[in-house]
């Protein structure tokens, strides 16, 4: 069976690359070479090279030129061309040594067959199958593209199909995005705008101009940034959660609570609620500008039929309000999950975000208090000093021998309080394989003589209060 | 969803320009509080002051918010949210503003137009004029408002009068559950004192009444010495 030679592809590596403000750049460098850019992962874009380099006088030429554009924007990349994706993905990795690597046309099953099978995990390739094929006896890309395409499929399914054609040649196309077009939107106001009415009201204009821009081209944006500008200088840009369900008002309402909150912030506390519309911004609004932010292609919108609890609208605009005031990170819903703490079992997402729980749950956590969770659980701990009867700290052995029964517990500097109760000590020795995260502890509950019970531990000789129950 | 109160009556607080669809009803609570409360439930449009942030507030927030009230938990970084869900607590519905800062009294207003309960503690005293503003939005929007802290003109006061564990000896054990004198009282209807004992939390994490006959009679209300662990006998 033979495989069509995929086109000439060249790709551009640039190695511990990741932010996207610079890789934007990169991006929007090789666009002068060639409009139509696919940026394959972060740090990693290709383009069909076949015209570009016609048109600037052969590949090397054109992988020179694209090196010192980089090296002119203080970059460093590795470029590799060759016959289909694949193969320039490999040619371009750091262990060729040179900057550029040329396969030559036709040349790719020749550069491909001596490639050790592990490079088809770079490929988001199974894992367990390059490991498979590895302990077979399948070494490099040749062993594999040796057999017929139907004793492979037979054997390893679909990912081991996928993997033979990578390893004969084959590619899929490049998916290169359109050149990046500006969709953003602004109005400028002159004279500066002292009053958010107006400001809000063009809000709902741009808004409509920005959803149909991205519309008629079948995208839609996963954030809207808000950029706001006031004539004295001083500027709010927010990024609200758009998801393609954000209509023209609610970019409005939105541009309102980021205004409301900017003013808020700004040592305006005072009046709660919506209070007079007359109030006055110092300086006025300059400019509003409305970005969206991470354009992707419009899929629809399908909302979960369960185990997705609903936001009611009435809750969103409350939420969004105060992260306006706040910021984003202010308002929290909570996710409960596993962990040996009453601290870990609790993960705060910021609203709007999506989120896992740290520790999953469901597990059996040894180690892990039971009874009551406590009602209080301090972010930080607390430092406490617990006393014997003759009033000399409590200390415990790293063989959990307690020096004493406490007899009086002191919270923070506080009064001291009788001990009337007491249980441990529970070591708890965690993650003793990562050295920054390990900890070793004996844990305590304390009762007091007013009826409160306190969560406390001993680590390194320093007694805490990590939670208290009432 | 949110049931209505057996007494409809909207009270003189409700005369704004736009009453809730359930203005005038009462936000459920769990079984165990209803007899605290005086109308077996939190009023809508009511400010409940507890005298300290703890179980109590929890379990006053836990019953609206299993019955499908959306919470908010404000100026509380330390609240248990374990056992808060332990004790029914929604964790899906709830929102958390570990700081809400200097403008705290407009960040619990825009709360109020979205959730159905905040629990908050104020960061600071409030001016009086900021305190009616708030009453004022929370009447508008049919909330209810649980303050952990001081509020001169609260509808209800709670607090925790004695308590003590069960489950702890001298170097064994572990906690279990915990008896809890609440006392109740206020303005108008809430006038008349209320003293219940509950279990808080019960073995289970819940709210539970106690069983008179779980109360030694040293440890019977009105007995004059905080109880001593060591009399509790069984636990």
């Amino acid at each position: 069976m033979s495989v069509r030679p995929p086109p000439r592809v060249l790709v551009l590596r640039c190695p511990g690359l990741c932010e996207p403000g610079v890789f934007e750049r990169v991006i929007a460098v090789l666009t002068r070479f060639c409009p139509a850019v696919e940026a394959v992962e972060p740090g990693v874009c290709a383009f069909g090279a076949r015209g570009p380099a016609r048109y600037f006088g052969g590949e090397t030429v054109l992988a020179g030129k694209i090196i010192a554009a980089m090296a002119d924007i203080g970059v460093e990349g590795r470029i590799g061309i060759a016959d289909g994706l694949f193969a320039a993905l490999l040619a371009a990795r750091p262990v060729t040594g040179r900057p550029v690597t040329v396969v030559p046309p036709g040349g790719t099953a020749e550069f491909l067959a001596p490639q050790p099978v592990s490079v088809l995990m770079d490929q988001g390739q199974d894992q367990d199958l390059a490991g498979l094929l590895h302990r077979l006896g399948l070494r490099t890309l040749g062993d594999l593209a040796a057999f017929s395409v139907a004793d492979v499929a037979s054997r390893f399914g679909d990912a081991g199909e996928a993997a033979h054609r990578l390893a004969r040649g084959g590619s899929r196309p490049l998916a290169v995005r359109p050149p990046a077009e500006d969709l953003s939107v602004a109005q400028e106001f002159d004279p500066p705008e002292t009053r958010s009415e107006p400001v809000v009201f063009a809000a709902k204009a741009l808004a409509e101009r920005m959803l149909s821009g991205l519309a008629a081209r079948g995208l839609t944006c996963v954030r809207v940034q808000v950029l706001a500008s006031w004539a004295d200088g001083r500027e709010s840009s927010r990024r609200w959660r758009h998801d393609g369900v954000l209509s023209a008002a609610g970019v409005a309402d939105r541009v309102r609570w980021q205004l409301d909150g900017h003013q808020a912030a700004d040592g305006h506390p005072g009046p709660a609620g919506p209070a007079a519309d007359d109030r006055t911004t110092t300086g006025g609004i300059v400019l509003l500008r409305l970005v969206p932010d991470q354009v992707v292609r419009a899929t629809g919108h399908q909302l979960a039929l369960w185990g997705e609890t609903a936001v009611s609208d009435r809750v969103a605009r409350a939420a969004m309000r105060v992260q306006a005031m706040l910021g984003p990170e202010a308002v929290l819903r909570p996710l409960t999950g596993g962990g040996r703490d009453a601290r870990e079992q609790v993960t705060h997402v910021p609203f709007g975000e999506k989120g896992e729980p740290s520790r999953s749950g469901g597990q059996p956590w040894p180690g892990r208090i039971m009874g009551p969770a406590p009602g209080l659980v301090y972010p930080e701990n607390r430092e406490a000093r617990v006393t014997d009867e003759a009033g000399r700290a409590v200390t415990v052995t790293g063989r959990c021998i307690v020096s004493a029964p406490p007899a009086a517990l002191a919270v923070d500097g506080g009064p001291s309080r009788p001990v009337i109760g007491w249980a441990g000590p529970w070591p708890l020795s965690e993650r003793w394989w990562d050295p920054a995260a390990a900890r070793r502890r004996a844990r305590f509950q304390l009762e007091t003589d007013d009826g409160r019970a306190w969560l406390a531990s001993v680590q390194d000789g320093r007694w805490q209060v990590e939670a208290a129950y009432w | 969803m949110l049931s209505q109160a057996g007494e409809p009556t909207p009270g003189p607080t409700l005369g704004s320009a736009w009453i809730s669809p359930s203005a005038g009803g009462i936000l459920t609570v769990l079984p165990a509080l209803r007899d605290l409360l005086p109308r077996g439930g939190l009023a809508r449009g009511s400010v409940v002051a507890i005298a300290e942030f703890g179980l109590l507030c929890l379990a006053l927030a836990a019953g609206a918010s299993a019955d499908g009230a959306w919470c908010a938990i404000a100026g509380v970084p330390e609240v248990g949210l374990l056992a808060a869900v332990g004790l029914g607590l929604d964790a899906d519905r709830t929102l958390v503003v570990p700081d809400p800062g200097l403008s705290w009294p407009q960040v619990v207003a825009s709360l109020l137009d979205g959730c159905e309960l905040v629990l908050l503690r104020p960061p600071s005293r409030a001016p009086v004029a900021v305190q009616r503003r708030l009453e004022a939005t929370l009447r508008r929007a049919g909330g209810v408002l649980l303050v952990a802290g001081e509020w001169p003109g609260a509808h209800l006061c709670l607090r925790v009068s004695r308590q003590w564990w069960t489950g702890l000896g001298d170097g064994h054990g572990r906690l279990r559950a915990c008896r809890a004198e609440v006392t109740a009282d206020g303005r108008g209807e809430a006038a008349r004192t209320r003293t219940r004992w509950l279990w808080l939390p019960a073995e289970d994490g819940m709210v539970a009444a106690v069983d008179p006959a779980d109360l030694p009679p040293a440890e019977a209300p009105d007995a004059g010495d905080p109880p001593r662990l060591q009399a509790v006998g069984a636990g």
